[in-house]
């Protein structure tokens, strides 16, 4: 049996009446939101605000720092509007832009080479047992071996050339991306898989149409966050006999303690790792507007 | 029966000359280099155009004996022909649908659907038309550009089975297919198989854990034992008088139905409790 509930009847029951005017349907009040909640997911423009006060407040810092330092060594720590009026004066007078594209060069370049090798190579150990038990264990000894120190050798079989600083970027992105791939390729569910095969499916359509679209966005999260590596490999490259590339200013920069030069330098980096980061994010948002959104 | 499958010819030429759809032989399985047995010298034809549930406590082997005929493992000893062909591997001939959702997330539910054809090899403006035929088969007309990220699991499963279908399979096979669902979706697929069955005319064998699910799909029931897995029991559903009901208050209405459920209860209590 089902009964009809009448809310006045259950208003006059228990304890007093209820004097919160949301009960009689006044509009709910939100809870006040407190600055550290849980889980809170800002909105789009809270965010931007937030992150430009984060900004804000690293610059603050660098302020303060350049004042506490004593006067003596100060121009060892510059403030901020040293590091952008030196910023505004190498690409106005040092043809600074030069170097950026240089360097943008380098690291693209060898990127698109380590992820031309890691990439196809990873999918297929990752499909092939076998192939993976053959050169797993040699790739993988790689990722320990410091890129650096194959600075001299690259040197000799190169020179102080664009090749040694590529193949230099290309050592220190390919093998870790490797391993990565591997394992992106290793997490395709192993369903979609055997539900290809029962289909019908050959061992190429397989691989082809059902792994590679499988594990794409996540192998294409590791690029993202592979690139970035490269981009911290740069300077090693470029520090050693580079005429170009914003490496080799620094080096010069240093040579002559300017400070504010080193830093802008490094802000240039900076802001070049993240629009690469923004560039990939966007790239997949466009390819794989299927994958589950991830947080 | 009208059916609106894609008939590969050199399959429905068998199908003439062989009315075995699937034999299994003496099938064992060992694990863990021969210490482990999952399935101990089992044997049963599937007659055509049935549908078999396997049902048996957790662990007895029916997933091991479904992946067996559908090639995707081997039996340690035994073995398996379809249409008196040896299962050497998997093959559209029998096709599966998982537990795990396997619509493919990169595509459409039309795309997908389609997926199944292409790898036959069907042409593409056939292909793209059929699909369309397959997912109102499943009733998900209206969502044919839509991705399974925005599905819910029955409309993913869904996908899946008419994916499935539209390679028409000599056999269906069917692992808890509806076993992540809740009741509800659970219960419209349910009515959906049995509707689609009666007009793809298959041979079906759907493993399930529960018994009203296996009186209400099946018409013949393999009871496994306990691990090592054997054949318990081997049950006709004669009370349904060679009808298949889509209403389930008409089917427990029939003679019969409660003493067979009860018997099957038994039966599942009597293999849980030969535990060690
Ligand atoms: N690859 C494997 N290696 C070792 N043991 C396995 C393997 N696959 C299955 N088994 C074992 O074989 C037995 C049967 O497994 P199976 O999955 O076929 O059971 P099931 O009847 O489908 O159970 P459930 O109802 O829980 O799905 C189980 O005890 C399982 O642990
Ligand atoms: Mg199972």
């Amino acid at each position: 049996m089902m009964r009809n509930i009448d809310p006045h009847a259950l208003q006059g029951q228990g304890a007093a009446v209820s004097r919160n005017p949301e009960i009689q349907g006044a509009p709910f009040v939100l809870p006040k939101e407190r600055f550290l909640e849980l889980r809170l997911q800002p909105t789009a423009s809270k965010s931007v605000v937030l992150g430009v006060l984060g900004c804000l407040l690293f610059l603050g810092l660098w302020e303060i720092a350049h004042y506490a330092t004593p006067e003596s060594s100060r121009k060892f720590m510059p403030p901020v509007s040293d590091v952008v009026t030196a910023l505004y004066t190498l690409f106005a007078e040092r043809n600074f832009l030069h170097d950026v594209m240089i360097s943008c060069y380098r690291v693209f370049a060898s990127f698109a080479m380590a992820s031309l090798v890691a990439v196809p190579l990873g999918i297929v150990m990752g499909c092939f047992g076998n192939l993976k038990a053959l050169l797993n264990p040699i790739l993988s000894g790689w990722r320990y071996l410091p890129a650096a120190s194959f600075i001299p050798l690259l040197l000799v079989w190169f020179g102080p050339t664009d090749s040694a600083k590529i193949a230099l970027l290309f050592i220190g992105v390919m093998f870790f991306l490797l391993t990565l791939v591997l394992d992106n390729t290793l997490a395709v569910p192993k369903e979609f898989v055997e539900a290809s095969l029962t289909m019908g499916a050959s061992r190429q359509e397989v691989v082809r149409n059902v792994v590679v679209p499988a594990a794409m966005p996540a192998i294409f999260d590791s690029m993202r966050n592979m690139i970035a590596v490269g981009w911290t490999y740069l300077v090693i490259a470029e520090i050693v006999g580079a005429q170009d590339g914003i490496g080799a200013v620094m080096m010069r920069a240093g040579r002559f303690l300017n400070v504010d030069v080193i830093m802008a330098a490094i802000l240039t980096i900076g802001i070049l790792g993240v629009a690469t980061d923004l560039l990939f994010r966007a790239a997949q948002r466009f390819l794989f507007p299927w994958s589950i959104e991830r947080r | 029966m009208q059916t609106i499958a894609a008939t590969r010819p050199a399959e429905s030429s068998v199908r003439q000359t062989n009315t075995v759809p699937l034999r299994v032989s003496n099938v064992s399985k060992t694990y863990l280099k021969g210490t482990f047995k999952s399935l101990d010298n089992v044997s049963f034809d599937l007659h055509a155009n049935e549908i078999t549930a396997f049902v048996g406590p957790s662990g007895c082997g029916k997933t091991t004996m479904l992946r067996i005929i559908a090639g995707l493992e081997y039996p340690s000893n035994g073995g398996v022909e379809a249409f008196g062909k040896p299962v050497r591997g998997p093959g559209p001939d029998r096709g599966m649908i998982f537990q795990a959702y396997t619509s493919f997330p990169w595509l459409s539910a039309v795309q997908n659907v389609e997926y199944g054809m292409r790898v036959l090899g069907v042409p593409k403006a056939e292909r793209q038309e059929r699909a369309r035929d397959f997912l109102k088969l499943v009733h998900l007309e209206r969502f044919a550009d839509a991705y399974p990220k925005s599905m819910s699991g029955g409309m993913k499963q869904r996908v899946a089975l008419a994916r499935t279908l539209s390679q028409n399979p000599n056999i269906l096979l069917m692992d808890e297919p509806f076993g992540a669902l809740d009741a509800q979706v659970r219960w419209e697929m349910q009515e959906l198989m049995i509707e689609l069955i009666e007009r793809e005319q298959k041979t079906v064998v759907a493993i399930t854990h529960d018994i009203e699910e296996a009186i209400y799909l099946a018409d013949r029931i393999i009871f496994f034992t306990r691990q090592p897995g054997q054949i318990k029991a081997d049950i006709s559903l004669d009370f349904k008088m060679g009808k298949r009901y889509r209403q389930k208050e008409d089917l427990i209405a029939l003679p019969g139905y409660g003493e067979l459920e009860r018997r099957l209860f038994a039966m599942m209590r009597e293999e849980i409790k030969r535990a060690d």
